[in-house]
């Protein structure tokens, strides 16, 4: 402290004079010193919020994992686990893991409704004690009620119809059971529809009945732990490897840590990127305003700046009274902002938990809070020390002598006596003209809103209004159905659906995983003729792989391995291999762009397929539920399953979709509260600036309205300017922007419909409100009395 | 028998001021003719720019009623009365204030455009009065701050005059120049009362007030008195006497 002091008095600082001068300026510039503490409060907000969110919420996923000892991989293989259980011990022994625990399960692929739509899900039953007593991925119940027999769910569900004490119907490959919602649990492994397994829990006397039925396959569920979670997707390949050539043939599905961690935390990342981008858009809307006062400060005060340096003030002194009080008001506010965003987090948590599916608590976390105040502090710092240096260049002498000069005296910008513009029109571009850091702010302003406005038009359009553009992106291959058969039906199947009047189209899209020789396991979609699929858009770059020797690989993966089109690659299921040739670069997100394409007899190379999944696109009007109906009762047991694919998606999606359109509404609020306060801040040191000229062109006859009307003018060249240079870089960056931001899902190229109906029509919007808010903010002008002019007696 | 341009009744004017009301113009019956150069007098605080304020409808008054013409313009709103004052007042201020950020010419222009003149015949108008008053074409693309406090007030009056008002309001128009460029002002002021404009000049300089042909004195807000003086001549000794005399009377 007696350093601090030492130091602030040798640099020339002495608290009290600084305090009356800066107390001096805070009077003088009340209005828009709250507008700037706005916009900081505002920034420190979202600043704190985008620090808790990638400091502390993701890390919940590992607090959570290590306090239910959760593995690092999962697999669940099919099987009598008395046969399977040795020799996955062997294999896991034999692999040098950490610690595992194995537990009879029942596996098979189902769907129950949820939230408006579907969950289709590879589902992994358990007898409830045992799942709570696991040594290695127990579960936790978080809620239950007093319901003995039926299902505990993951937390995720948990949904207005889907409640304690409510029935929920379950369909279990082809078959239906009802069981009483008895409460739900955590598993931090399999606990959401994100997670390929999705565990769900049955009471003794459930999992029994379920067991005897046989719906359900008799399964073994393994969690692995490992030494090194970061090479979990590493250890899943080679351990689904080992198994699936222990027990050939034999279903296998697994997980790994990075997989689940990454694909539970994309609505974190979705909410931490727009959070951190509007944070840092706000703050630096802030410094400019900053920078921007403090330089119109200097012009304005020169004489009194020049009078203080006259009397012996040093300019460290000077430049200290303003470091003083911006970074005064931005500490101050900035721990306020703080403290709103604990109030905003409880909503954003809300709302990514039904995402994430695991529970969040929201406390005090001192690392960000500290961040914050000094990403700001910095901030503010820098802006008030690089535009206060010309303090330090005022000569006491010139400054008292020549005063102001506020204007460019160079050139006289549309002179009156040649210009054919109205009169009002050319004085308010004579002010525009004039007035370059009032246009830097405003073009900075309106490019950063310009940015906000494409993005929002692109969501609205590609997400709210349609979301098939991002499904197709996301999800990859959609149809209307999906149905899996048993191999020895294939033909038969085919003939029945050609013939089908209902059907309008029929292809095989199976879903298998090949590891890569050197890499990891990779999600294969296959295809026997990629001409039939209905998104030809998977594709990117390149070509469909079309000959048994041909794949293509998703192109987030070809990157970090550095693989080109036209490469070989080494593909294995088990113990075979083959090597095929790159034809192209695929973007899905099923597998979080680890995935490929391989053409059906490129993978029969390596493996026999024991079901076949086909996709179907239906005739209009075809009602789908009786479509599959009418299937299972012509094919019977050769029918696994049949999936309502869109209503699959839906219901996932409609989480998305109801997070975006909370974070567009946001963000377009934000817009609005941002312009409304830089505007108020322009026009008020406007308004300032040049009162005495208000007063002389009132003298002269100017009416208010006229005079109202050419300061929101004046904004007008800059802020129409900035506008369609904004909207028109923003429309094309904003595609290769959202590529970046998705990346971590496995985009690498986003084709996403830039709305312009939509943007023009929102810049248009965006410039007729800023004019407004200017005649609004103008208004101030009929307090300007002409009469104030004229010498006092 | 000259015409009246502008007449007031019963005009007051108060002010709110710490809680007490101050009353600065107190009943003032006064009528202003069409080609006189008023001069209105009176020591600090009588209430000369109050009343030059209320009479070019810069302010409104509390009390009483101002004619022009026909139009009773105490009644306007500040809007009716932006108007009133671009068509028929013209000003010239003690600080000049012209706007900084406009050329000399532009500041004339501007006022001009303002009245919807038509823009050949104003830059004609305006070009005879920068030449009446002695400034020329390069002084007048040249801004405010670069040019003399003199050519400053001239082109202010040429502001002034650019819409052809019915009455000329200057209020101590020599008062922030020296001596010499004061006079030269004067001089202007004059030669365009020679020539038909009505003039009316707050002053407390008996050397500007000497220009006038009618000398109201102003005390406590009243009108105390009025002198005759006739038109201006250079040179007028008689005129000096007369005005010293009459200020004595009013105790100046």
């Amino acid at each position: 402290m007696k350093n601090s002091r030492h130091f602030w008095r040798k640099w020339g600082g002495s608290m009290n004079r600084e305090i009356l001068l800066v107390r001096s300026n805070l009077r003088r510039a009340r209005g828009q010193s709250i507008s700037i503490a706005v916009l900081i409060l505002l920034s420190a907000a979202m600043l704190n919020l985008w620090l808790m969110l990638s400091l502390d919420y993701k890390q919940n996923f590992d607090r959570c994992h290590d306090r239910l000892h959760a593995g690092h991989v999962t697999l669940a293989v099919d099987g009598d686990s008395k046969e399977v259980r040795p020799a996955l011990t062997r294999i896991v022994e034999d692999m040098r893991a950490v610690d595992f625990s194995m537990e009879d399960s029942l596996c098979m692929v189902g769907s129950f409704a949820y939230n408006g739509g579907e969950v289709n899900t590879e589902m992994v039953f358990l007898e409830k004690e045992a799942a709570l007593t696991r040594s290695v991925g127990r579960a936790e119940i978080i809620e239950e009620g007093d319901e003995s027999s039926g299902v505990y769910l993951p937390m995720l569900y948990k949904t207005g119809d889907i409640d304690i004490g409510k029935t929920i119907e379950l369909k279990i490959g082809s078959n239906t059971m009802e069981y009483t919602v008895c409460g739900f649990f955590n598993s931090v492994m399999a606990g959401s529809h994100n997670c390929i397994l999705c565990e769900l829990l049955l009471t003794q006397d459930q999992y029994q009945e379920l067991e005897e039925k046989g719906y359900a396959l008799r399964s073994t569920l393994l969690s692995v732990r490992i030494a090194d979670k970061s090479e979990s997707e590493d250890f899943e390949a080679a351990l689904k490897s080992k198994v699936t050539a222990e027990f050939p043939g034999a279903r296998v599905s697994s997980n790994s840590y990075a997989m689940v961690t990454t694909s539970r935390y994309i609505s974190q990342m979705i909410c931490s990127g727009i959070v951190s981008a509007m944070a840092f858009f706000i703050l630096l809307i802030a410094l400019v305003i900053i920078a921007s006062n403090i330089v119109n400060y200097i012009q304005e005060n020169m004489r009194n700046l020049g009078a203080l340096k006259a009397v012996g003030y040093t300019s460290g002194q000077l430049v200290g009274s303003l470091m003083l009080q911006f970074l005064g008001i931005s500490l101050v506010v900035a721990v306020l902002g703080t403290g709103i965003s604990y109030l905003l987090f409880p909503y954003l948590n809300t709302m990514m938990i039904s995402q994430t599916g695991i529970p969040y608590e929201v406390r005090f976390l001192p690392i960000p809070c500290l961040w914050t105040l000094m990403i700001l502090g910095a901030a503010v710092a820098v802006a008030v020390w690089l535009s206060s240096r010309r303090i330090r260049k005022i000569d006491p002498i010139l400054a008292l002598r020549q005063g102001i000069q506020t204007h460019n005296f160079l050139k006289n910008h549309v002179p009156l006596e040649k210009t054919g513009m109205p009169l009002h029109l050319a004085l308010a571009l004579k002010n525009t003209l004039s007035g370059v850091r009032q246009n830097v702010t405003v073009c900075v302003t309106m490019l950063v809103l310009s940015l906000v406005v494409v993005f929002s038009g692109l969501m609205i359009e590609n997400m709210i209004v349609d979301i098939n553009p991002f499904l197709y992106m996301v999800v990859g291959e959609m149809a209307d159905s999906c149905v899996n058969v048993n191999e020895g039906i294939e033909e038969e199947f085919l003939r029945e659906m050609e013939a089908d009047a209902d059907v309008e189209k029929v292809y095989l899209f199976h879903l298998m995983n090949v590891g890569h020789s050197g890499g990891v396991e990779l999600m294969a979609s296959l295809c026997d003729d990629f001409t039939k699929v209905n998104n030809q858009s998977i594709c990117i770059e390149g070509r469909f792989p079309r000959y048994d020797n041909e794949v293509a690989i998703a192109a987030k993966y070809a990157r970090e391995k550095g693989l080109k089109i036209g490469d070989e690659i080494t593909l294995t299921v088990g113990e075979q291999k083959a090597d095929y040739l790159i034809t192209g670069f695929t973007q899905l997100t099923n597998n979080l762009g680890k995935d490929c394409l391989l053409t059906r007899e490129g993978y029969e190379i390596l493996g026999d397929l024991q079901n076949l999944s086909f996709y179907l696109n239906l005739r209009e009007g075809v009602d789908l539920e009786a479509f599959h109906e009418k299937t299972k009762e012509r094919f019977g047991g050769n029918i696994h399953t049949t999936i309502d694919i869109q209503s699959t998606i839906s219901g996932t999606a409609s989480v998305y979709v109801t997070l975006l359109t909370i974070i567009v509404c946001a963000i377009l609020l934000l817009g609005v509260v941002v312009i409304a306060f830089v505007l108020y801040l322009l026009v008020r040191t406007m308004l300032n600036r040049k009162k005495r000229e208000y007063g002389i062109l009132k003298a002269l006859g100017f009416t208010t309205g006229q005079l109202i009307l050419q300061t929101a003018l004046s904004f007008m060249p800059a802020m129409i300017l900035s506008t369609v240079l904004g909207l028109a870089g923003s429309s094309l960056i904003i595609n290769p922007l959202m590529a970046l931001f998705l990346s971590g899902i496995g985009i690498v190229k986003c084709t996403f419909l830039v709305p312009g109906g939509f943007i023009a029509a929102a810049g248009a919007g965006l410039v007729l409100l800023a004019f407004g808010i200017a005649c609004l903010l103008s208004l101030r002008i009929r307090k300007i009395q002409p009469c104030a002019l004229l010498a006092g007696e | 028998m000259k015409k009246t341009l502008l007449k007031t009744e019963s005009l007051s004017k108060s002010f709110s001021s710490g809680g007490t009301l101050q009353h600065v113009l107190k009943n003032i019956d006064l009528e202003l003719y069409e080609g006189d150069f008023t001069v209105i007098m009176g020591a600090s605080g009588a209430g000369k720019s109050t009343l030059l304020y209320a009479l070019s409808g810069m302010d409104t008054p509390t009390l009483g009623r101002i004619t022009f013409g026909d139009q009773v313009i105490s009644d306007l709103t500040p809007d009716e009365l932006a108007v009133f004052r671009r068509r028929h007042c013209g000003f010239v201020f003690q600080q000049i204030y012209l706007i900084d950020g406009m050329s000399v010419m532009d500041n004339v222009l501007a006022a001009g455009l303002l009245a919807d003149r038509n823009k050949k015949a104003l830059a004609e108008r305006a070009a005879k009065l920068f030449e009446a008053v002695d400034i020329p074409p390069q002084t007048r693309r040249k801004f405010p701050s670069q040019i003399s406090g003199g050519e400053a007030q001239r082109a202010g009056i040429v502001r002034g005059l650019i819409n052809s008002p019915e009455i000329l309001y200057a209020d101590e128009p020599t008062g922030a120049l020296n001596s010499q460029t004061g006079l030269d002002v004067l001089n202007v002021l004059s030669d365009f009362n020679r020539r038909g404009q009505s003039v009316v000049m707050v002053t407390h300089d008996m050397r500007s007030a000497r220009r006038g042909n009618r000398i109201l004195y102003l005390k406590d807000g009243v009108i105390l008195g009025e002198c005759d003086l006739g038109k201006y001549v250079h040179g007028d000794a008689e005129r000096h006497e007369k005005l010293s005399a009459f200020l004595a009377e009013m105790g100046w």
